[in-house]
């Protein structure tokens, strides 16, 4: 492989890093994570011991992005959503979700651990966790309509129960998430050709992205997050809406096409999210459906179709998160890498990740560990063919 | 000069710099003047940097970066650590310590030392804050490293490098 080849290959696989570790410090951490599955399973079993007849069967899940690993941390908290359906299998339709919303809500309450931590969501109790994460409880019944296994959720009115499919969805998603992508160059390949020319560079710790589709997820939904911080956020796309076009989209390229490297592949399915929904022309108005294909009947643009206003929305987010993606991938320098994944992320985490990058290279620097190879220049340790970097202090007459 | 370090001549400045694959380049020697141009680039997510490297017999090298204009680049910001502004004259070591000698190979200490500069150099267009450390003439020496020798009298280095 020459020079340049060897030095492309690396900017992929250190931006692909850099964004690797942006990511996983927006997300609920693995112990966060573990304390959320404690603290949902005692609700599980207090709910489950209740005298209420309505309430034997009760099954506490997972549901949303802490279930399919997209989670990214709200802007202006520490407080990760943790989406849970309590599934009743024994419950009818002819049970009206307000009824069923109260059983679970009077059980809460009768919890000396529960009963401060309660508040009442239009669809769903709230256990809030202060500086942890709050637990969000949706009732759902079986659908015995869906052939898909669909559940029935309550309405925003309490009034009626709409389809819904929670674990279908789940499914489905983490099904198209283990699709391998075909990516020509990967570092586990240049790697192996690297050895054979004793020219090794090192690669970064953790090259790559872990799960493509999962880090696309996180990447649409917090530049969605950092976008309508000025724009009106109740247009914003739902996070529903930004997970199934993901996915509908890298199923499509991971199936089709072969990629050059993880961020060219990442770049197009972000171009083709907006091909994944319908739309109609009705009497001169645009109809957007988006149907979730784990059950019958659940558009998830609905809303749009009310509020025009959201498609618009979602476009003008969609064109601008494409833009400064397609430019992170081909800018240079620290600097710029810096702006750029601030515009995405947000300068928060932008800082932190290129912070860790000097820190890392300052520590190596007092430890005499730093050297210099061609194509990586500064490395940490040494490779073939590097030079060290001695000691030195930089002096200026002009500064 | 310690005794018995004889100063490694230009041609073997010169032969070193080519030979060394970090600073692969191109270069002449003319009339006791030793010009040296390389790519640098300190990380794969950096820019390449044109480097130009220019020595004169027991003078300290002067280190230039050619492209792209670093000035454009900082905005109308002064630069940190370097002699001259325009074309940039980069501030490497501390003359008259050891951290240089005539006896040194230029490809083992200036020219990583310039690929660092260029770390810190991108560090800083990002944060406005130099984070490579270093003094500014006229410093008191408690604030250098401690291990740092004196400037002897007439070093012909510290002569060069503050010129």
């Amino acid at each position: 492989m020459n020079y340049m080849d060897h030095r492309d290959l690396l900017r992929q696989s250190h931006l692909a890093a850099l964004i690797e570790s942006v990511c996983q410090s927006l997300e609920i951490s693995p112990s966060q994570n573990q304390l959320a599955r404690q603290r949902y399973e005692g609700v599980g079993d207090w709910l489950a011991r209740a005298d209420d007849p309505l309430l034997v069967t009760i099954a506490i899940r997972l549901q949303g992005s802490v279930a399919i690993g997209t989670t990214v941390k709200p802007i202006g908290t520490n407080e990760h959503d943790v989406d849970l359906v309590a599934h009743l299998r024994d419950v009818e339709v002819a049970v009206s979700p307000a009824s069923l919303k109260k059983s679970i809500g009077d059980r809460l309450r009768s919890s000396g651990s529960y009963a401060g931590l309660l508040e009442e969501m239009p669809r769903c109790w709230r256990l809030n966790y202060a500086n942890e994460f709050h637990l969000d409880i949706t009732p759902s019944i079986p659908n015995p309509a869906c052939r898909m296994g669909g559940e029935l959720v309550p309405d925003k009115s309490l009034r009626i129960w709409r389809a819904s499919n929670p674990q279908g969805y789940r499914a489905k998603f983490d099904r198209r998430a283990a699709l391998a992508p075909r990516i020509r160059r990967s570092i586990g390949k240049a790697f192996d050709s690297a050895r054979a020319d004793a020219d090794i560079e090192p690669y970064p710790e953790n090259p790559g992205l872990k799960g493509i589709l999962r880090r696309v997820v996180q990447i649409a939904k917090r530049h969605r997050d950092v976008h309508f911080i000025d724009e009106d956020v109740a247009l914003a796309p739902l996070s529903i809406i930004i997970t199934t076009l993901a996915s509908r989209a890298y199923e499509y390229c991971v199936t089709n096409f072969e990629y050059d490297d993880e961020l060219e592949l990442v770049c197009d399915i972000f171009r083709r999210m907006p091909d994944m929904m319908q739309v109609d022309v009705v009497n001169g108005r645009q109809v957007w459906h988006l149907w979730n294909q784990t059950t019958e009947g659940e558009n998830f643009c609905e809303k749009w179709n009310n509020d025009p206003r959201r498609a618009v929305a979602f476009h003008s987010w969609h064109a601008k998160a494409l833009l400064d993606l397609e430019t992170l991938a081909a800018a240079e320098g620290l600097d710029q890498m810096r702006r750029l994944l601030g515009s995405i992320f947000g300068t928060a985490p932008a800082t932190k990740a290129i912070d860790a990058l000097t820190e890392r290279m300052n520590r190596a620097r007092s430890g005499n560990l730093l050297s210099v190879g061609r194509a990586a220049g500064l490395i940490v340790g040494t490779a073939a063919r590097s030079t060290p970097v001695r000691a030195n202090t930089f002096f200026g007459a002009d500064c | 000069m310690k005794p018995g370090r004889r100063s490694l001549t230009l041609a073997q400045q010169y032969v070193n710099l080519r030979g060394n694959p970090v600073s692969a380049g191109s270069g002449n020697l003319r009339r006791g003047h030793l010009t040296w141009r390389h790519e640098a680039s300190p990380s794969p997510l950096s820019r390449v940097y044109g480097v130009r490297i220019e020595v004169d017999q027991q003078l300290s090298p002067d280190v230039f970066v050619e492209t792209p204009d670093l000035s454009v680049l900082a905005g109308g910001r002064k630069l940190p650590h370097v002699y001259q502004q325009r074309p940039p004259r980069l501030c490497l070591f501390l003359p008259g310590t050891s951290e240089f000698r005539p006896w040194m190979r230029i490809d083992q200490t200036i020219m990583p030392w310039t690929v660092l500069w260029l770390f810190y150099f991108e560090e800083w267009l990002g944060s406005d804050e130099w984070k490579g450390g270093g003094v500014h003439p006229g410093e008191s020496e408690d604030r250098r490293r401690g291990r740092r020798e004196a400037v002897p009298d007439g070093d012909p280095y510290s002569r060069g490098a503050l010129a």
